[in-house]
């Protein structure tokens, strides 16, 4: 199995944002599976409720920071298909949009969480998420409304190819 | 550099430091939750190793307790972890699980 994750830390949001987006490849390629979502606040946060939402977009892509996805098995020979990049382009990753982009936006699941908690997804085998490759649309993970504090932001998820 | 104020708990949890006023309240749980400090100020989460019956590692400062377990609550000052073995609870030397 090889999994990798994405993740960032000390983020400032500003505001309704996708703080992760991955589009799967084209096929023929590896589907993704995602095994697990987070989301928190390292600052000294004040208590707050903050609504989460994973939903997939089709193009236009946010415009986005690259990330580039770290092995969790670290004498894993290859790197990820997914690479970093800003256009949340197929076979790309980016974090912490800085432009929604235009596409359409559906919801897949909804959440809220309190901040000093923060919020970990941990979908069983039967419910994780599986974005197959050559699907025209990315998986993000999104603030659809402005944290009360938009600073100290981590995220992550973790993903398989499969 | 950031100063801290004494009375802060400091931890660590996914390689990122974490600063809380207080302790987490009771019956928070892991998961939904993503951490839980405790008194002591020590950050614990759920780490990404898991074991055939869907536990995963339980991480106290980063630094992985060697137990597993599919959720870790806090109530009342004491935190315990749920697994194939029931729940147990940290000792108070906060060296294992009973």
């Amino acid at each position: 199995m090889r999994e990798f994750s994405i993740s960032s830390g000390g983020v400032t949001v500003a505001g309704t944002t996708t703080l992760i987006f991955v589009n799967p490849a084209a096929a023929p390629s590896v589907n993704l599976e995602f095994l697990r979502f987070w989301v928190g606040q390292t600052a000294n946060a004040t208590s707050a409720q903050q609504r989460i939402q994973l939903e997939t977009q089709a193009s236009v892509f946010p415009t986005l920071t690259a990330a580039t996805p770290t092995k969790l098995k670290p004498a894993d020979p290859n790197a990820s298909v997914i690479t970093g990049g800003t256009a949340g382009a197929a076979g790309t990753a980016g974090i912490n949009a800085s432009a929604e982009g235009a596409g359409t936006k559906t919801t897949v699941w909804e959440d809220a969480f309190n901040v000093l908690n923060g919020w970990l997804h941990v979908p069983t085998p039967a419910e994780t998420r599986i974005m197959p490759a050559g699907f025209t649309q990315g998986l993000g993970l999104y603030f659809p409304v402005a944290p009360a504090t938009l600073t100290g932001w981590a995220f992550g998820e973790v993903f398989r190819e499969v | 550099m950031m100063s801290d104020d004494a009375h802060l708990l400091i931890g660590t949890a996914l390689g990122r430091t974490w600063r809380r006023e207080n302790k987490t309240e009771s019956y928070v749980v892991i998961p939904p939750a993503l951490i839980i400090t405790d008194s002591d100020g020590a950050t614990w989460t759920l780490g990404t190793e898991y074991n055939v019956h869907m536990e995963f590692n339980v991480l106290r400062n980063d630094k992985d307790t060697g137990e597993f377990a599919s959720r870790i609550e806090y109530q009342r000052g004491v935190l315990r972890i749920y697994g194939r073995d029931g729940w147990r609870t940290f000792s108070r030397n906060r060296r294992h699980f009973i």
